[in-house]
């Protein structure tokens, strides 16, 4: 057993609705509603107002986790990071992995981003595992799991983990911060002690999950050698591949772990704010420098920035790829352009 | 704990501006508190409310309450920065990078080798080298510019000339008769030919447009400088300038944090350094 309890405790799924509305004055709490769409991808991260229909297991949100702790667009002098705390429930492991890629690069290296500290710090983290698959999603093919790993001994980057089991939620707590909102958790609504079965059954349906994105990507590898995106150098393979993009930068800004900003700044009378933005490596101006001369002029050349930056550079800078496999970057694009499948074309070259 | 916000400036009063060439001005800065820096690293300069870019000092490390800074027009920030006047206020924030490192070059024959506004971060480093100059066994200096207008800190290449253990050989790619010019003309690669080092032994830093950078160090190459003796400038596209924006990468390396100046044996392999 680790520091914290993990999957011991229960509580009615009920409840959980009931203790949201009793901290909502105390906490902005952030949740995945159902949006009206045809397709299964439709859950959308919304700010809850009493709204009981919110979605704690099934799969990842439309949009990724870091629409809330790294915003599109933020001032950073002055730091406009709000103080009010916050509970954002529902987040996936492909956003939690992604959210490691984001401490490694913003907080835990040579410097801190003012605005990111304090939206983590003010942010209290509800996990929930997937029990559901969108056929984009891959995260077993890179090695994750489609639930975070509760059984670790190391800080986790969830504070309260919630894995489904009939009309409860087994409880696992992953920090400090996770006791604490035990603790909220316990004055509104009743914890009762897990039994056997509760474990056992969250077992069984891990297995479940994980067969079934056995199933979604078995034309794909699990053991693929992604070191493929530097190796192949050959512009006809890359120019091939990317023939259809429009170069919208859509897959770049809705991926969970993409951080790439430009920094402005913007003068209102006499005041100043210096303002940071997501930019995409996508686009043509990317890495122009005075005199226009740019490294990556040619569209291809872009296009295989993004595969090295995740599959080598983020990975020699962060021991960690920077892909979570949670799919969305396949969903954005128009030119249906399928990582899964750029990868697999290379690994066939 | 608490971290100072990165992105903080403190302010900078110009004291003087001075006229390089019709594209080029130093800005000699006065600091509100020092800004220690090592030769080779870097700052990032501000005109408030408009923005900023990333700029070497071009005065000696050794100075770090008033810095100069030169500054080629090229674009949005530095035709803002090319109006500001004495008394005007700039913010800065730095400093960044690593140094070039010194210890490495003492005892060895030091060649600069730099064309355009490359000039900067070499005058910064030889007045830097000429504080301790007994420490290194030769200096040589090859400046270029397009025309004799063009070539910048004329006063001091003057002086320069008054140490004996300075070699100095400057050069322009054109000139007209009636310009004033005793140096060569060809492209900075020429002065390579006149210089008296043990290649062997020799570092060489090389600042300057990516055209010159590449021909320079094949150059060196060709005259037997060792690869991890040849130290490069690369100036990639940057924002934040501590490895927050990804704009410079250069394969696993950051051009902003793991350079800005990288040995050539480092970076060889990485595509497009050149660009
Ligand atoms: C570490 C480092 C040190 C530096 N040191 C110095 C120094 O000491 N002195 C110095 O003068 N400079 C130095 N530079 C370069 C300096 O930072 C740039 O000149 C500056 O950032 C230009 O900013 P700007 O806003 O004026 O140009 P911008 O307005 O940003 O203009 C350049 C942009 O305009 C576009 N552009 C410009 N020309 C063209 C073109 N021909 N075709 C298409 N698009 C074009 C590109 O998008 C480019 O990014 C250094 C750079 C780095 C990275
Ligand atoms: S989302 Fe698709 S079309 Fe848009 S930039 Fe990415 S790969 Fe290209
Ligand atoms: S690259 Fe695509 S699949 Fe991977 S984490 Fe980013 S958006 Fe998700």
């Amino acid at each position: 057993m680790g520091k914290f309890q993990k999957g011991l405790l229960l509580m009615d799924k009920a409840a959980l609705a009931k203790f949201f509305k009793s901290v909502q004055n105390q906490f902005d709490i952030f949740l995945p509603y159902e949006i009206d769409k045809d397709d299964p991808d439709n859950l959308m991260l919304k700010k809850f107002r009493n709204e009981e229909k919110f979605v704690i297991n099934k799969y990842r949100t439309i949009d990724p986790l870091k629409s809330l702790f790294y915003l599109s667009s933020e001032s950073v002098l002055p730091s406009t990071t709000k103080n009010k705390q916050r509970i954002i429930a529902g987040v996936k492991n492909c956003d939690l992995l992604s959210l490691g890629v984001h401490d490694a690069a913003l907080l835990e290296d040579d410097f801190v981003d003012p605005n990111f500290k304090k939206w983590r710090e003010n942010t209290y983290i509800i996990s929930g595992d997937c029990d559901e698959a969108l056929s984009t999603c891959h995260c077993n093919i890179l090695g994750h799991n489609a639930y975070p790993d509760t059984k670790g001994e190391e800080m986790q980057k969830y504070d309260i983990n919630l894995s489904p089991v009939d009309d409860e939620y087994l409880i696992s707590i992953g920090s400090e911060k996770g006791e604490e909102l035990l603790q909220l958790i316990k004055q509104n609504c009743e914890i009762t002690e897990a039994e056997k079965y509760h474990v056992e059954e969250v077992e069984r349906q891990h297995k479940e999950i994980e067969e079934k994105l056995m199933q979604i990507n078995a034309e794909f590898s699990p053991e693929r050698d992604v070191s493929v995106v530097s190796k192949v150098k050959d512009a006809k393979v890359w120019e091939e591949l990317c023939e259809e993009c429009v170069q919208c930068g859509g897959c770049t800004n809705i991926c969970p772990s993409c951080y790439c900003i430009i920094v402005n700044d913007e003068s209102i009378n006499d005041d100043f704010k210096r303002i940071r933005t997501w930019d995409s490596c996508q686009l043509s101006g990317y890495a122009r420098v005075a005199g226009g001369e740019s490294p990556r002029d040619r569209l291809w050349e872009r296009f295989r920035n993004r595969y090295q930056c995740k599959f080598d550079f983020i990975k020699q800078n962060f021991s960690q790829y920077g892909c979570k496999g949670c799919g969305r970057c396949i969903s954005v694009c128009p030119a249906e352009i399928d990582l899964r499948e750029v990868i697999k074309a290379l690994q066939e070259v | 704990m608490s971290h100072p916000n990165p992105y903080d400036v403190q302010k900078a009063e110009i004291l003087n501006v001075i006229e390089e060439s019709p594209q080029i001005k130093t800005f000699q800065l006065k600091l509100e508190k020092p800004l220690e820096f090592k030769t080779g690293q870097f700052v990032e300069l501000s005109v408030p409310g408009i923005g900023e870019a990333p700029f070497t000092p071009s005065s000696s490390h050794y100075e770090s309450e008033e810095i100069e800074v030169s500054i080629m027009k090229t674009g949005s920030v530095t035709e803002k920065i090319h109006e500001a006047k004495k008394g005007d206020i700039f913010g800065i924030r730095g400093p960044y990078g690593k140094g070039y490192p010194l210890d490495k070059f003492k005892g060895k024959d030091v060649l600069l080798l730099g064309g355009g506004v490359g000039l900067a971060p070499l005058r910064c480093l030889l007045q830097t080298l000429i504080h301790d100059i007994d420490d290194y066994r030769s200096i040589t200096v090859c400046f270029g510019a397009k025309t004799p207008q063009d070539m910048i800190y004329k006063d001091q290449i003057k002086e320069w000339k008054n140490y004996d253990r300075i070699h100095q050989l400057c050069t322009v790619d054109e000139c007209k008769p009636q310009d004033d010019w005793k140096g060569r003309t060809g492209v900075v690669t020429v002065l390579l030919d006149d210089i008296k080092i043990d290649p062997a032994e020799a570092v060489a830093v090389v600042c300057g447009p990516p055209i010159m950078m590449k021909f320079g160090t094949f150059s060196l190459i060709d005259k037997g400088l060792k690869e991890e003796n040849i130290y490069l400038s690369m100036e990639k596209k940057m924002y934040c300038g501590f490895g927050e924006c990804r704009h410079c990468v250069m394969g696993g390396y950051y051009a902003c944090k793991d350079g800005p100046v990288f040995t050539y044996d480092k970076i060889k392999d990485v595509e497009k350094i050149w660009e």
